[in-house]
């Protein structure tokens, strides 16, 4: 094969003298091109030094080249020369040279496979060298496994390919490229995954059939090379093929495992950073729907990231911007009107369980004695008493049927139900105005139902709905208090397709416009004894229940609040 | 059907049903502790026994468990009657284990309930 580079300059009879140091000289004693003769006297034209591993040409024009040494460039070296000079009685310059040189050095390494005659171990500086360079260059897994493909004995194959599996992860990634540009990716199965592993593992020959492999898929027909590596955290095969089915030579296989254990670090660098993207981007998303508002800083950088409510967009500051979060990064809450939000919320529902404990113990404690008293009450009505004894019987009887309706109606209300079912607004409406009658009990209330209303069914949490209502109700009573005329609440319930309103009017002094805009700001409350949370509360659970609670401003005197709720 | 006990803690409802049955007819014991009504049901003859669940030392299915020592299964079937506050599944199927009425504490209806519990 190496004879191929010697047959065309015989005619030219002048000779090129150049300088070849003794060192390399032995290297190339058999085969020299006819038109070139040495010298041994470092002063000629031009001059090949060897320095450490590197070897030096020297040029008339006082320029040079420099490449690491092995026997196949220093043949291209001289091989350049001798075409070069050739084809022009110019004196040699260093420019025409390497175009020539490099030219040869791609035939060198490209124009065939290595046979067995080949001095592989001449290659082993360049591949490493190659390696380097495209280990520096790659920034991802499959940018790596792309450039593998242009270290030099594998620039006449087609593909590279690595499959990955990490572990704890329940399936195994195949990336990389076929026919030198196609990108290729896949998932496969850990099972298929470790079958494949192991038999590379096992084989010392390390050359495979993809036959050999029918439940894997690969992306190519043909043999290929293949190498394993395992570490810590995963274990992967990388694997090359020109989509031929002849065999690869001893020195290839070498070589192959050889590049791959140099590439190993890199792989182990590659991974690490590509699964902590991914831990970082699932990071995100947690945070992101996590219900309170956390901030998470990274006091180095001064980078930040916010799981801002109703703003998520990615932001320059955002510390998943950059996709770095250095191990000083601090997580807390941070103080913001959702902070308030929600820790009312908490609170809220904190008392509702409490509530809700409480009147359980209640009703179990309270139910005997009341079962107690009304059998005996019961009992009087069949005694020889006079009627107004029997009479008293009958009311205490009354009141006592009373006690046991409310306490049941109290405890059903306040239980925590995680199903909701279908219940008449009318009914809602109707629970409000009974549990606020103790506050609204000089008020008069006028209940309008447009056309069909009082049918509508939703599909919401009692309890939230109840407590809305019997917060406005409550309200509005307390702003009535002192009023001289007619003390009066309207509620009134239209609805469209989509939603129920509810309207809650009152005659009184209703709320300043300057004011309007606190409403629903937390500690925000116009009453002496208010805790300025109830509008805040109310808000937070029509707006979880897909609704809203609004202020609309009234032509007239009063208040007048909106509570939305979506229809089924 | 003549003999009743009442085994029931709370004063006021025992005595009003002791009252109730009386009217009616019947001869009524009463005890507010389980164990005195063990007691009882061991050593007298009773056509019924009406017992709560929820006694102050033991509950109403251990004094079941105690007749076993006098009565066949078939026996405390029809015998007892269970009052109870709190019908949850579990009190349900220990109740239909044993074959006997249960009454929900408070009556919806007293005479329903009255005639259940003489029948």
């Amino acid at each position: 094969m190496e004879n191929q580079f010697y047959t065309s300059h015989q005619e030219n009879s002048e000779q090129l003298v150049i300088y070849l140091d003794p060192e390399v000289k032995g290297d190339f004693e058999q085969s020299l091109p006819k038109n070139i003769t040495y010298t041994d006297d470092e002063k000629a034209k031009i001059a090949i030094h060897k320095k450490a591993n590197r070897l030096w040409a020297v040029f008339p024009d006082g320029s040079h080249c420099d490449f690491p040494y092995y026997q196949k460039n220093l043949l291209a070296i001289i091989q350049g020369l001798s075409a070069h000079f050739g084809k022009s009685d110019l004196s040699l310059s260093f420019d025409s040279f390497t175009k020539t040189a490099e030219l040869t050095e791609k035939k060198l390494f490209s124009g065939a496979s290595l046979s067995p005659e080949d001095n592989v171990k001449d290659l082993w500086d360049e591949i490493i060298k190659k390696v380097n360079v495209i280990s520096a260059q790659s920034q991802s897994l499959r940018s790596l496994m792309e450039k593998l493909l242009e270290v030099p004995f594998l620039q006449n194959f087609q593909s590279s390919i690595v499959l990955i599996h990490l572990k704890g992860t329940t399936k195994a990634e195949l990336l990389g490229t076929i026919w030198r540009s196609e990108k290729t990716q896949g998932l496969i199965e850990v099972k298929e995954f470790n079958t494949f592993f192991n038999s590379i593992k096992k084989s010392k020959i390390k050359s495979f059939l993809s036959d050999s492999f029918p439940n894997l898929e690969l992306p190519f027909n043909g043999s290929f090379l293949a190498k394993e590596v395992i570490s810590r955290k995963y274990s992967l095969v990388a694997l090359v093929s020109r989509h031929d089915f002849l065999n690869y030579s001893k020195d290839e296989i070498d070589l192959f495992e050889t590049c791959i254990s140099l590439l190993q670090p890199h792989f182990e660098r590659l991974i690490d950073q590509e699964y902590s993207d991914k831990r970082t981007s699932e990071l995100r998303v947690c945070l992101k729907d996590f219900p309170l508002p956390l901030r998470i800083s990274d006091n180095s950088t001064g980078t930040y990231f916010l799981n801002d409510l109703f703003q998520s967009e990615l932001q320059e500051k955002d510390i998943f911007f950059n996709k770095k979060i250095n191990k000083s990064f601090s997580i807390d809450l941070y103080d913001s009107d959702e902070l308030r939000h929600y820790a009312f919320d908490l609170f809220h529902f904190q008392r509702i369980s409490l509530l809700g404990e409480l009147l359980n113990t209640l009703r179990h404690e309270l139910s005997n004695p009341l079962f107690g008293l009304k059998l005996g009450s019961q009992l009087f009505s069949f005694m020889e008493t006079s009627k107004d004894n029997k009479d008293l019987m009958s009311e205490i009887e009354k009141n006592i049927t009373r006690c046991q309706a409310i306490i049941e109606n109290f405890s059903n209300l306040y239980q925590v139900e995680t199903e909701t079912k279908p219940v008449a607004i009318k009914k809602v409406i109707d629970e409000s105005i009974t549990l606020s009658k103790s506050e609204s009990r000089e008020v008069r209330k006028s209940i309008h139902f447009l056309s069909g209303c009082d049918e509508i069914k939703v599909e919401l949490p009692m309890i939230f709905m109840v407590q809305i209502l019997f917060n406005l109700i409550v309200n509005a009573s307390q702003s009535l208090k002192g009023l001289s005329s007619q003390k009066m609440i309207t509620i009134n319930i239209e609805a469209d397709d989509k939603f129920v309103f509810v309207d809650v009017l009152d005659n009184g002094p209703g709320i300043p416009p300057e004011k309007q805009s606190e409403l629903f700001k937390p500690f925000f409350t116009t009453k002496t004894q208010g805790t300025g949370l109830g509008l805040v509360l109310s808000r937070n659970l029509a707006l979880k229940m897909g609704g809203n609670l609004e202020y609309l401003p009234n032509e007239q005197k009063g208040a007048h609040f909106r509570l939305t709720l979506p229809r089924p | 059907m003549k003999n009743i006990l009442i085994i029931e803690d709370e004063i006021l409802i025992q005595q009003s049903l002791k009252k109730l049955f009386e009217r009616r007819g019947f001869i009524v014991d009463v005890s507010a502790s389980g164990k005195l009504a063990i007691d009882y049901i061991l050593n007298k003859n009773y056509d019924r026994i009406i017992c709560d669940l929820m006694l102050q030392d033991i509950s109403g299915f251990d004094v079941i468990e105690e007749s076993k020592k006098r009565f066949s299964p078939s026996e405390i079937g029809s015998k007892f009657v269970i009052m109870t506050a709190y019908n949850s599944p579990q009190v349900l199927s220990r109740a239909n284990a044993y074959q006997c009425k249960l009454l929900n504490k408070p009556f919806d209806n007293l005479e329903e309930a009255l005639r259940i519990m003489t029948e």
